[in-house]
């Protein structure tokens, strides 16, 4: 693939890329420089895609990657369960404290759910859907069996089910 | 999604997610500066295997880079003052190897330099002998006086056979006393008395480079070359 061709292409996805990065960041600024990093990593290595793949999730996972590199320093260390997922109710990445410099405000509480799950099963609500993507390809962006994306989506979904019905209650 | 985990519950919290959760568009700016980024020029092609190839040369250089000729001074006589000053710090660093006294070791020093010492200095009020001993510089053989000052400097007045390449600079001498007119060479940090006494090229050293030391040097110098007489034994 051509790089201009590679770039316009990559561009198309900007908007769900820049959706992403600020459900993971929670922090406009910091989804800015992650997504910016994505793009950058994608067109440094445009000669690693494999044409007919999936763009998409090729980029999404880059952004993952990037993400979970850059800011998997900044949390603290926590006990992860067997299937991967840390096993409690806060969120992985970032705490939800607003006292952050640009940190994003929860409208409703779906978003303010959202934002308790971690991040394993924040990503694969995200991706399969609000992104509608199939699981073989949210399975390609977490590196994991497709099994697993399916176990994490219920699992996920069963935990934002528990948490919004705390805020009814509220 | 999968059939057996997915019940009505499931699937009316999948579509309020994906009807209800914020999407959030990427600000203006940001896809601006992808597209400025992308615009950028691009390194011409052929850079990157020229970089490379100059790369690859540099590292042969600097692996042949032991092997390679060094470039030694066009002038001999310069050649000779780097080998007599290289001597003299050896000298200042680890003492003579093989330390006589003189007159007493002066027919065995005689034997093994091809030097024979006339008349030798042996030091005064201003310059204490420490030692002689035979050398090996510039493929000759030879013979070094060391004397130190009362200031602590290490004085090294050294003997060899004056080869025909050796030759008197006349930009490069110094008239002293009125009467001696020795070449004055400089080399890494040292200072160097050179002159010819009939068959043997005569060099004295020491690390005394400011003009005060300079001074005294002359003085030095004075006093060893009256003192000492040395010419070719056989």
């Amino acid at each position: 693939m051509a790089d201009a061709d590679f770039q316009r292409q990559a561009l198309q996805h900007l908007d769900a890329l820049y959706n992403f990065a600020v459900y993971l960041t929670r922090n406009p600024p910091e989804a800015d420089d992650l997504v910016q990093e994505t793009y950058l990593r994608a067109f440094r290595f445009s000669h690693r895609f494999q044409p007919g793949t999936h763009l998409r999730a090729w980029l999404f996972q880059i952004l993952r990657n990037t993400f979970l590199t850059f800011y998997r320093l900044r949390e603290r260390e926590t006990a992860i369960a067997e299937d991967g997922v840390p096993d409690w109710d806060v969120p992985m990445f970032h705490d939800t404290s607003t006292d952050e410099g640009g940190a994003l405000e929860a409208h409703t509480d779906l978003e303010r759910a959202m934002r308790r799950l971690p991040e394993e099963f924040r990503t694969v609500l995200l991706l399969a859907e609000v992104e509608g993507m199939p699981l073989e390809e949210v399975a390609r962006v977490m590196a994991c069996p497709v099994g697993t994306v399916k176990s994490r989506i219920f699992r996920a979904k069963e935990r934002l089910r528990g948490l919004l019905k705390d805020y009814e209650k509220k | 999604m999968s059939d057996e985990l997915r019940g009505p519950e499931d699937d009316a919290l999948g579509r309020r997610l994906a009807a209800e959760l914020p999407r959030y568009t990427a600000p203006a700016r940001l896809r601006v500066g992808l597209v400025a980024a992308t615009d950028r020029p691009r390194r011409p092609v052929w850079l990157a295997p020229l970089i490379a190839a100059a790369a690859t040369a540099l590292a042969l250089v600097l692996f042949m880079l032991p092997v390679l000729p060094r470039i030694v001074p066009a002038d001999p006589v310069q050649q000779v003052v780097r080998a007599v000053v290289n001597e003299h710090s050896r000298v200042l660093m680890w003492d003579a190897r093989q330390p006589k006294i003189i007159p007493g070791d002066l027919p065995w020093l005689s034997h093994e330099t091809g030097i024979d010492l006339q008349r030798a200095f042996v030091g005064d009020d201003r310059l204490t002998f420490v030692s002689a001993e035979p050398v090996y510089l510039t493929r000759q053989r030879g013979l070094a006086v060391h004397y130190r000052d009362v200031d602590g400097h290490l004085v090294s007045y050294i003997m060899l056979p004056a080869e025909p390449t050796f030759t008197m600079n006349e930009g490069d001498r110094v008239a002293i006393a009125g009467r001696w007119r020795p070449m004055l060479k400089r080399d890494g940090g040292f200072v160097t008395w050179v002159w010819r006494q009939g068959d043997v090229a005569c060099f004295l050293v020491s690390d005394m480079v400011s003009q005060d030391d300079l001074e005294r040097f002359k003085d030095y110098f004075v006093r060893v070359r009256v003192a000492t007489e040395p010419t070719i034994a056989y």
